[in-house]
């Protein structure tokens, strides 16, 4: 079985040898603290951390649906105590330079109003596909060539972006708030546009190349809920990822759409699968979202990526365990893909990392790596657990 | 006649011009600067408060709400010495160093406001000392910290054991909040308060300053 028919038949419940071995990283800050407990030195980002525990890999499509063009990044002022600059989203900003700090202090976000989404906003978001795929022609061929042969492994996804997620981006979070009360025509107008601009770039690549999945971002959750209202969620956004949804299933009526949303979920997952999306990445179990919870009511019409709960690769070899054994029913249904609940933040130690993946390889009968295993730093740490183990 | 249930009214549905004008109404009218202030700004922000807590309300209506009462504030303050009308507490406000995550705080801040506190609001990553000059410069008798990285949380501890080092931790409360904040947590620090949300913040401020 490749990896690309495996992650499709679990995504459909259907019986596999068993489950991808797919993780979602760490955060940039891991890598020096981890170095320090035994990961090479060379494993410095997430594309090297993948590299180095040899995850299954995806194939993603090249096609822009993003603004086309960033922003100018702009330094406007620049003195001993600071630097005022523009970033690549229009997104002004402030950083110190005293070394008190190095995070910036957002001052003003550029989408305000009618004039600023027309003037700034919809030239780059124009609705063509020019600028929006590989410039040559033959490259996309190529792409196209590639990703249809039967013999391709790799599950073959496309980026949807977001649609909510976006405008609050550029607008503040703040900023778009007012405006769905202050102007909510033009806040139905920008999430329309969106959604005909996503909707008309996909629509090639994805009747030209058989897609396994369609993956996009709103990140409008936390802990004790969505940021906005579902009803007004279901007023601006559903309908529109509905249009999404539908130039995609017309393709493929098979293909898995998944967001990718942090926090408490749970009562978004109603207004999403209304909008034809039916899959949740990363199932923030820490933040609420409880993934035995969700498959417990919506079945096989939800399939989730993620939901391990990272407090317990923090709490320990114990906690690990139990998080595991608690999840094992639920993920041999199918439709689960286990991980981490989010990048693995840097109170978790490497060794309760290394740990955690071996028990989940052992665990689902994801085949132990061979280069992984045979690493020094490896053996050594799995040495320690004689006994454990 | 004055409508402080209209004023209150106008603030829960975020109508910030109907506030206004209401409020410039009342005034003209000489009612009691204290009584637009509590009978209508600070009673539509409970209800708001409340229904935050019941998710009855989510974070825009918060903000729609917090704008129509800003609006009236700014018109009644000017008043309210003459009123006699003295704030609930005062309070500094501020994310924690190395944090960025301001949209918590903001609201914690318009909920302390709705309940009649002077906010000062020391803004991002702020660090121990600024939260130490907050207590000399502005006499506040509350420090309201918010982290929502487990990786600045430790930053409320050390800001708290600066307060003491600087001999200044009897003269202020101490109230701590943020998703990854637990009341466990602000035990372990030797916080004075803890609350899970903004409404629920303004009322444990109220029982730090002794009014609740
Ligand atoms: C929006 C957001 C952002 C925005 C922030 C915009 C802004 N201006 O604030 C942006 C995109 C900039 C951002 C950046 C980052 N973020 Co962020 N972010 C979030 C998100 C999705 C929502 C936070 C939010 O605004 N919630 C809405 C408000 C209303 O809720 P709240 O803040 O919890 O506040 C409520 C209560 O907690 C309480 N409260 C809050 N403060 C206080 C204070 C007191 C005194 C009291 C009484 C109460 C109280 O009252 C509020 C209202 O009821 C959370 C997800 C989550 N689960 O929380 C992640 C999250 C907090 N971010 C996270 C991360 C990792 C980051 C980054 C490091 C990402 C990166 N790699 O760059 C950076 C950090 C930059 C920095 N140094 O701070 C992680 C933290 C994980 C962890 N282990 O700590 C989270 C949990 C996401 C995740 N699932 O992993 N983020």
């Amino acid at each position: 079985m490749t990896h690309r028919e495996r992650w499709v038949r679990v995504m459909h419940f259907q019986p596999v040898d068993h489950i991808p071995d797919e993780e979602f990283g760490a955060w940039n800050e891991n890598f020096p603290v981890w170095q320090e407990q035994g990961l090479p030195k060379d494993v410095n980002n997430n594309s090297d951390f993948d590299r180095y525990f040899q995850f299954a890999p995806r194939s993603g499509i090249p096609a822009n649906v993003g603004l086309s063009h960033g922003f100018k990044s702009e330094v406007l002022e620049d003195t001993d105590q600071y630097r005022i600059y523009i970033d690549g989203n229009g997104v002004k900003q402030q950083v110190f330079k005293d070394g008190s700090s190095s995070i910036p202090h957002y001052l003003e976000f550029p989408l305000k109003d009618r004039k600023s989404w027309e003037e700034l906003f919809l030239p780059r978001l124009e609705i063509e596909l020019e600028s929006r795929y590989p410039e040559n022609r033959s490259d996309w061929e190529q792409i196209k060539a590639r990703y249809s042969d039967p013999g391709w492994s790799i599950p073959v996804g496309i980026t949807i972006g977001s649609l909510f997620g976006w405008i609050r981006n550029w607008a503040g979070f703040e900023g778009v708030s007012m405006l769905c009360y202050d102007d909510p025509d033009l806040v139905k107008e920008m999430v329309s546009h969106l959604a005909a601009l996503i909707s008309k770039v996909i629509h090639r690549a994805v009747h030209e190349i058989k897609i396994d999945y369609a993956a996009g971002w709103e990140d409008i959750a936390f802990n004790h809920g969505p940021i906005l209202s579902p009803k007004m969620f279901r007023e601006f956004v559903t309908p529109n990822y509905r249009r999404i949804a539908d130039t995609i299933r017309e393709a493929n009526p098979d293909a898995v759409i998944y967001t990718d949303c942090d926090g408490n979920i749970n009562d978004l997952i109603e207004p999403w699968l209304e909008g034809g999306i039916n899959g949740l990445f990363p199932v923030e179990s820490a933040a609420g979202s409880d993934p035995i919870a969700i498959r417990k009511k919506y079945g096989d019409r939800v399939v989730m990526l993620g939901g391990v709960n990272k407090r317990a690769l923090i709490a320990g070899k114990e906690a690990i365990k139990e998080e595991l054994e608690r999840i094992k029913p639920y993920v041999d249904e199918g439709g689960w893909i286990p991980h981490v609940d989010h990048r693995v933040p840097p109170d978790v130690t490497f060794e309760n990392y290394v740990y955690y993946l071996h028990l989940k390889r052992e665990m689902f009968g994801i085949p132990h790596p061979e280069e992984f295993e045979s690493r020094p730093e490896i053996k050594a740490i799995k040495a320690k657990w004689k006994g454990v183990l | 006649m004055a409508d402080l249930e209209g004023i209150a009214e106008n603030v829960i549905r975020g109508q910030a011009p109907k506030v206004k004008a209401l409020v410039e109404e009342a005034i003209a009218e000489n009612v009691n600067a204290g009584d637009i202030l509590r009978e209508g700004l600070i009673k539509g922000m409970g209800v708001v408060g409340e229904k935050f807590k019941n998710n009855e309300f989510y974070v825009p209506e918060v903000l729609i709400a917090a704008r129509a009462m800003k609006m009236g504030m700014e018109l009644v303050r000017p008043l309210l010495a003459d009123a006699g009308v003295e704030p609930v507490g005062k309070i500094a406000l501020g994310t924690v160093k190395g944090d960025l995550h301001d949209i918590g705080k903001n609201l914690v801040g318009m909920m302390l406001e709705g309940a009649g506190f002077e906010v000062v609001d020391l803004g991002i990553d702020v660090s121990p000392e600024q939260f130490i000059s907050s207590i000399t410069e502005h006499e506040v008798q509350v420090i309201a910290m918010s982290a929502l990285l487990t990786t600045t949380m430790p930053s409320m501890k050390t800001t708290i054991d600066a307060i003491s080092e600087a001999g200044l931790r009897d003269n202020v409360k101490v109230l701590i909040g943020g998703a990854p904040v637990t009341q466990k947590y602000a035990d372990e620090i030797g916080a004075d308060g803890y609350a899970r949300d903004a409404a629920s913040g303004a009322d444990q401020a109220k029982v730090l300053v002794g009014v609740a």
